[in-house]
Parts: C-alpha cells; sequence; structure tokens
C-alpha cells in the first residue's frame, strides 16, 4: 500500500493571498462492501466534510463529481489519471469508506497526476459520531502536505451571543458549525480568551453583580474564579504557556493593565497612566503585551514587554484603536481602526515597519480580530444592519463569510492548534 | 436578567461588599474641577420630599422596599441620570446640574446606598466601552463626593455597551445610552 513519504513532487510554495491555487480532483469515495444505513448517512457527512474543508483552505480549486463527470474512466489507473488530468487537474484526492464493526473507516489518498504517484496515504477508523473529526483530520493532513502547515479543520472559536436573551460564552468548530454554550450564567459574560493549551477559557462575567474573570474547564466544564477582586476586571490574555494572564483592573475609574498567575495570585501591575489602559494581548513568543491606551488622547495601540517597560505605540491611522490580536508568528497585529466616521475596519500592521493594510469595508463597523493558528485567516465580529456575527476572511485580504446568524455574536478567539 | 433581579443581585452585593472602603481621592482630571458655588453648603431637607415626611398617615413610599423607593425617587425627578457626550466621560453642565440636584436628594436621605451605572454607545468597542463605562460611573461618584455624598454610600459598575437602554441605530439612541445610571440597592445604618 502506498502511503507517505515519497517524493513530494507537486509541493507548492503556497503563501496566503497568492494566486495559483492547486487544480484538485475529488471524485466521490469508494464504498467498499455494503454499508449500513447509519454507515451510510456517516459516509455522506465525512465525504462533504472532506471536500468543504478542503474549499475552506481556498489553496485548492476542486473537481467534485458533477465537473469530472465528463472524464471517462476505465478502472485502469494510468488510463482515469490521464482523463482527471485532461480536465485541468494537478492532483486528485481519492477517499474510500467501509464498515467495520459498527465504525466507519476512511482510506483517504492524494496522487500526483503528472507522475502518477501517490503523495499521501492516511487510514482512520471511528464511530459514527466521529466522522466529522475524522474528515478534519484527513483533510489537515492534505493542508500540512502541500503547505507545510497544519490546516485548522480541527480548531476551534469561542464568542459570546445574545441568543437567549443573556449574553453568554459559546464555542463553534472553525466553520461555524456545532455551536454551544459553555456558560449558562443568564447574565453578561463576554470576552472569551483561550487557554493557548485548549483546557480552558477565561472570560468576564457579571453574574456576580460586577464584571470579575472566571474561567470554564472545558474537559469538566467546572467554573472557577480567576480574578474578582476589585470593582471591575476586563479582558483576560493568556500568556502563551497558559500559566498566566493579562487583564485590565479599574482602579476608582482609571483602568490599568496587569499581569496575574492562572489562579490570581502573583499580580503585578504593568501601566501607570491617567488614561484608560485596557485590552491586552500576550504576545505568541510570551516577551510582549499589546493592549490599548488612551494616554495620547485617543485609543491606541502600544505594545510593552511583560514588565511593563519598552513602551511603543503601534496604531497611527484612524481615530480610535483597540482590539489587538497578535499573528501566530508575533510579528503583526490586527485590530480595529475607526477609518469611516464612526465605523471601525480590520486593519492589520506589521510591526518591524509600522506599515498597515486596511481588510474590510462594508455597510457596518468590523471589530475583534483574531488569527486562525495558521495565520491565514482572520476571525472578526461584524455589523450588518441591526446585527453583529462572526465573520472569517483570508488575513491576507479577500471575501469574507458569515459563520454565526443567530441573534448577535461578539469577540470571537480562535483557538490554538488542538494536542495531536 | 430582568432589571428586577439585577437590582436584588446588586443589593446581595451591596450587603456583602464591605472589604473595598475608597478613599476620596483628589479629582485627577482637571475638567472635573468643581465650583463649590453651586452647591448647598449645608444639608437641608429637599422640599420636594416635604409630603412624604409630613403625612405621617400615608406611608413613606422611601421607606418601602428598595426597588419601589427608586421608583419613587426617579418619578418625582428627585433622582435623575447624567449623559455624556461620544468617547467623552467628561461632565457636561447638565450632567452637573443633574447630579447637584442628586446630590441634594442623597445628603437629605443619608440612609440610601446608591449603584452608579456606567454606560457607553453601540460605536465603541466592546471591551474599551467597559473601561468607559467605568469612566463616566466614577465621573458621577467623585463629583457626588464633592457634592457631600459620602463615597461609601456610592458603588460604581460599568455595563459598557453590553445593556443599552434603548436599540435603535440612531444618535437619539446613542445619547440615551451614554449615561450614569442612579440606582437605590441599599439601606446604611443611618436611616
Amino acid at each position: 500500500m502506498p502511503g507517505t513519504g515519497a517524493a513530494p513532487e507537486v509541493t507548492l510554495e503556497l503563501r496566503p493571498g497568492q494566486e495559483s491555487q492547486l487544480k484538485l480532483a475529488a471524485p466521490s469515495f469508494k464504498v467498499r462492501g455494503v454499508l449500513s444505513p447509519a454507515a451510510r448517512q456517516a459516509a455522506t457527512q465525512l465525504e462533504n466534510a472532506v471536500r468543504a474543508d478542503l474549499e475552506h483552505t481556498g489553496i485548492f480549486v476542486i473537481q467534485g463529481p458533477a465537473e469530472l463527470a465528463a472524464a471517462k474512466l476505465t478502472g485502469d489507473q494510468a488510463h482515469d489519471f490521464e482523463q482527471y488530468r485532461a480536465l485541468g487537474n494537478e492532483v486528485l484526492l481519492l477517499g474510500e469508506v467501509y464498515e467495520e464493526g459498527g465504525r466507519l473507516a476512511l482510506e483517504g489518498r492524494v496522487f500526483d497526476l503528472k507522475s502518477g504517484q501517490s503523495i499521501l496515504g492516511k487510514r482512520y477508523r471511528g464511530g459514527f459520531e466521529l466522522t466529522r473529526r475524522m474528515a478534519h483530520s484527513f483533510a489537515d493532513e492534505v493542508v500540512l502536505y502541500f503547505t507545510g502547515r497544519r490546516g485548522i479543520a480541527l480548531t476551534s472559536l469561542a464568542f459570546y451571543s445574545d441568543r437567549t436573551g443573556d449574553r453568554e460564552i459559546y464555542l463553534m468548530d472553525y466553520d461555524g458549525l456545532e455551536q454551544r454554550a459553555i456558560t449558562g450564567h443568564k447574565s453578561i459574560s463576554m470576552a472569551p480568551d483561550w487557554s493557548p493549551t485548549g483546557d480552558a477559557i477565561a472570560y468576564v462575567s457579571f453574574f456576580d453583580g460586577k464584571p470579575a474573570i472566571y474561567m470554564v474547564d472545558l474537559q469538566s466544564g467546572l467554573k472557577k474564579p480567576m480574578v474578582t477582586d476589585g470593582n471591575f476586571n476586563s479582558s483576560p490574555s493568556f500568556s502563551p504557556d497558559g500559566k498566566r494572564i493579562a487583564f485590565s483592573r479599574s482602579l476608582e475609574g482609571n483602568t490599568e493593565i496587569f499581569i496575574a498567575n492562572r489562579d490570581g495570585s502573583g499580580l503585578k501591575r504593568l501601566t501607570h497612566s491617567p488614561g484608560i489602559d485596557t485590552n491586552p494581548a500576550w504576545s505568541p513568543t510570551g516577551t510582549s503585551i499589546a493592549f490599548t491606551s488612551s494616554r495620547g488622547g485617543t485609543p491606541n495601540v502600544y505594545v510593552m514587554d511583560v514588565e511593563g517597560t519598552d513602551l511603543r505605540r503601534v496604531s497611527f491611522g484612524g481615530t480610535y484603536n483597540d482590539g489587538a490580536a497578535w499573528d501566530p508568528e508575533g510579528k503583526q497585529i490586527a485590530y480595529a481602526s475607526r477609518l469611516r466616521g464612526h465605523l471601525f475596519d480590520i486593519v492589520v500592521t506589521d510591526l518591524a515597519g509600522l506599515s498597515t493594510r486596511t481588510l474590510t469595508g462594508g455597510p457596518g463597523s468590523n471589530e475583534a480580530p483574531t488569527w486562525s493558528p495558521d495565520g491565514r485567516f482572520i476571525a472578526y465580529a461584524a455589523e450588518v444592519g441591526r446585527r453583529t456575527q462572526v465573520r472569517v476572511m483570508p488575513s491576507a485580504g479577500g471575501a469574507s463569510e458569515a459563520i454565526t446568524s443567530q441573534g448577535n455574536n461578539w469577540a470571537p478567539d480562535w483557538s490554538s492548534y488542538p494536542a495531536q | 436578567m430582568t432589571r428586577k433581579t439585577l437590582i436584588a443581585l446588586m443589593m446581595v452585593l451591596a450587603v456583602v461588599a464591605v472589604g473595598g472602603c475608597k478613599k476620596k481621592k483628589p479629582v485627577t482630571n482637571p475638567d472635573m474641577t468643581i465650583t463649590p458655588t453651586t452647591v448647598e453648603p449645608t444639608q437641608e431637607v429637599a422640599p420636594a420630599t416635604e409630603p412624604a415626611i409630613a403625612g405621617d398617615q400615608t406611608p413613606d413610599p422611601l421607606s418601602g422596599d428598595l426597588v419601589a423607593a427608586d421608583e419613587y425617587a426617579r418619578s418625582q425627578g428627585l433622582l435623575g441620570d447624567i449623559f455624556f457626550d461620544y468617547d467623552a466621560f467628561e461632565l457636561r453642565q447638565d450632567a452637573r446640574d443633574r447630579l447637584a440636584q442628586n446630590a441634594k436628594f442623597l445628603t437629605s436621605h443619608p440612609e440610601f446606598i446608591l449603584t452608579i451605572e456606567g454606560h457607553a454607545d453601540e460605536r465603541g468597542t466592546n471591551e474599551y466601552n467597559l473601561a468607559l463605562g467605568d469612566r463616566r460611573a466614577n465621573a458621577a461618584r467623585e463629583y457626588l463626593s464633592t457634592l457631600g455624598v459620602g463615597g461609601d454610600r456610592l458603588r460604581t459598575v460599568t455595563y459598557g455597551e453590553e445593556r443599552p437602554f434603548c436599540g435603535e441605530s440612531a444618535e437619539s439612541c446613542w445619547q440615551q445610552n451614554r449615561r450614569a445610571h442612579f440606582t437605590i440597592t441599599g439601606r446604611t445604618n443611618v436611616g
């Protein structure tokens, strides 16, 4: 059986926004043996999920069963590959599913159509309820092979929503499916922040009467206080090792940035300005913290080290800048910049040269950006009409897609890669 | 959460939260410097409260439960909200005038503990607006302190843009949402 490790002849140096996409033929998955009705349903879901995952990446132009109907297949591999090639495809994705002891198995392969060589082969097996997971795992492997960076199909986003009338914290898969509430305080809960190790989410809630920072353990569902002293604590942001958090706290109306251990101990104040200092974001390298400060008159994004020194301003456009989010390499910061009247747009500033590009437009305000762990996408909260929804766009710019629709949905925070 | 359960919640909080005694601190913002001439120097019984005190046979609406007292004070114009400019937490003249009236009521009713909610309109960003709402509530608190309302009777809470009073996307509505809202949420031992 051909597996991985063959010569990567069609590996492309793919960068966000590059025009040349890989042309991929993805015919219907083959079924081995007979599937029970449940397995057949799972198999359909699996195949659709693989295709959707690969579509979402933006790195492929995919010909599915409909586009490939013109291919005259005989079952002879060389002949069939030539047929796919004749339709303009460069690579071929084949899937074969079968049922085994009440579980579904997928064998996925990718071939280089020019050489006819198998370049990737993976086998997955799991219960019918795990078919989306299996599809995501395979799709992420395919993306890893072609880009050198794992796909994001197994990642999730945290956000908050008023769909029940209260504001609760929710999770959803990267594609907006499987939305589920993880708080039920029946209050205002907001500002979720993923622990980089994926075990917990820190958030702000008012259920005890004043905004304070809590943490929900995602395994057990247990919630516990993180920072509740004082009158107003907000905007938690985990350090990359997950052991500490940066947050903002009001000292009688003067909001300052602090850091503390996960359990609230080891409190340390980092800012000392009479202006508002809030919304910290710990850099992925662990050495810097971006935050918003009105010390210069209007809210702007600043970066300091974790001692609170070496401060510099990094936002210079717009009349109001807030919501800094680091790209996974720590080289760029996305934030919301008020560029059109009172409306915000998502901009990205390169920290080395301080050049800034604007990524959004549209009828309403766009705020609260967050990067996918591969750096190829940015999710944000976009106002359209009277509603705010989470949208996803390529970080290089391009068309965006709404991934929420129920109620208003704010403040997305993208998870890290799940543990392998 | 309904307004009433929230008020009830805050009442509980008001009883519990004693630890963080607030020291009066010097006013830091130059815009909030006070002109003492507008202030009545001594405690006076505000005329508006007289009927309630005079009429022995009718129950004093301010001596009932806190929600009723709050509603009464509001309906009689004894306690009112103040409004802010866009992006700002400085107290406008109309806000100072309103705060002077609120102070009059509060000095004549030392039994009440008040929660000042700071609110912002939706046009800022959510997390910055939390800080802005906190500033607004504290600007009101500090001004009331200078008018003789003890800081230990005043609590603050910011809601940022998370609990708007008005849901339309228009300046008339945004103005409604840029406010400090005053609620009677407890009683001191004085009353």
